[in-house]
């Protein structure tokens, strides 16, 4: 019985051999975005268990494909894309059991959320029940930095149906501030 | 450009702006105000968002191998706390000025240029000068940040707004980069301290914290 997995860099384990170091500061690299990763799946799956795992499966991924990764400049947005695509692939793997979140809210009652200033409580609640499409993007482009552009390629939408998700997203964020929201005008999604 | 399409880019990225967009606002006040709010509203959601939801655990689990973590955790968590206490007094530089910056959201909510006497003012309060940058300033502020009033400026580049604090009396080794509260930002040593510059996007980055660092000057060697 193996106590570690193949892919777990030998560096790790204190074996040296050529390439440990690079290895090392892959691992580095990779475990020092691991909040980032957390928090960014968290957003995505409101599940902490489903989060962690798509975290844990992400950055076995991305091992395993280290070599593409040309520009350690570049990891943060790289790790996210694994992770995005991870937490997608879930849903193509299977049907999970899910959980309404106004259910949950409902059971658990606020030792669901943390406890902020009521202002951004309540916007982490409205963020949390912005449907998937919306909350996804913006998410991406405000936790990720990703560009409209960028997750225009990385959703496989136009560029003008991103632009309507977020505008969409922030509209209905807009209404818990007691301020009216801008008349949608933007019709249906133009298709990618 | 008309009211709606001015809305809808300003509801899907208040702090972006194009030239269009820029010139709208100038003419409507209405769309002028919407961005107001949009801009406030960002900086809740970028706080909301900072902290991770503290969802509870779910009732079932996916393929919970903790595979990754096992063997290596060990090893990384001594790295870990060495590069954490190796990198402390810089980690938290940025995260200073991006928790300033985050305090500051009406300063991407300038439209037009700040007068050159307005930045000279700016300027002179911590004894810089700035010579022709190919950007416009549209915010300028003297800051108190760390005990030192500090250039707060916004300046729009060709795709955005990026924030840019010249911090005179703080110095880093080597550049640094960073991303917290849905900003990216880069802080770079110069001449005069560092300079940190701040955007929605890190792309760019490096090019304007360069040009900046070039064109920052002290008014005590201006000719």
């Amino acid at each position: 019985m193996r106590n570690y997995p193949s892919e777990v860099p030998v560096s790790s384990i204190g074996v040296s051999t050529p390439g440990a170091a690079a290895d090392m500061r892959i691992t580095r690299l990779f475990e020092s975005m691991r909040p980032d990763l957390l928090r960014f799946a968290l957003w995505l799956t409101r599940d902490r268990a489903l989060a962690e795992d798509v975290v844990q499966e992400s950055l076995l991924r991305a091992w395993r494909s280290r070599e593409a990764l040309k520009d350690p400049a570049c990891s943060r947005a790289w790790l996210l894309t694994i992770v995005r695509r991870e937490h997608a692939r879930l849903y193509e793997r299977k049907r999970l059991e899910l959980v309404s979140l106004n259910d949950a809210l409902a059971h658990e009652g606020g030792a669901l959320l943390s406890r902020d200033d009521s202002d951004v409580h309540a916007l982490r609640s409205a963020i949390l029940q912005l449907p998937i499409e919306y909350r996804e993007p913006l998410i991406m482009q405000v936790l990720g930095g990703f560009s409209v552009d960028e997750i225009a390629r990385e959703l496989s939408l136009s560029v003008s149906a991103v632009l309507t998700r977020l505008f969409r997203a922030r509209n209905k964020l807009r209404t818990l501030y007691g301020l009216t929201p801008a008349p949608d005008g933007s019709g249906t999604e133009a298709p990618s | 450009m008309i009211c709606a399409d001015a809305r809808q880019l300003i509801g899907a990225g208040p702090c972006v702006t194009s030239g269009e967009l820029t010139q709208h606002l100038k003419d409507c006040d209405a769309c002028a105000e919407f961005q107001l709010e949009m801009v406030a509203l960002e900086a809740n959601i970028r706080r909301a968002l900072e902290e991770p939801p503290g969802v509870a655990r779910g009732r079932r689990r996916v393929a919970a191998q903790p595979r990754w973590a096992l063997a290596a955790s060990i090893v990384l968590a001594v790295m870990a706390t060495l590069a954490v206490w190796a990198l402390r007094t810089d980690n938290s530089l940025a995260h200073e000025v991006v928790a300033h910056v985050v305090a500051e959201p009406q300063s991407w909510a300038g439209t037009d240029a700040v007068s050159d006497a307005a930045l000279g003012d700016v300027l002179r309060k911590s004894g810089l000068i700035l010579d022709a940058t190919p950007y416009s300033v549209v915010y300028a502020r003297s800051c108190w940040f760390r005990g030192h009033y500090v250039p707060h400026l916004v300046v729009r580049t060709a795709h955005s707004l990026a924030t840019v604090l010249i911090l005179r009396n703080e110095t880093v080794d080597k550049r640094q980069s960073f991303h917290e509260d849905g900003l990216s930002g880069v802080i770079v040593p110069s001449a005069h301290g560092s300079i940190a510059v701040l955007a929605a996007s890190s792309a760019q980055l490096d090019d304007l914290a360069e040009r900046m660092r070039l064109a920052v000057r002290s008014q005590n060697v201006a000719k």
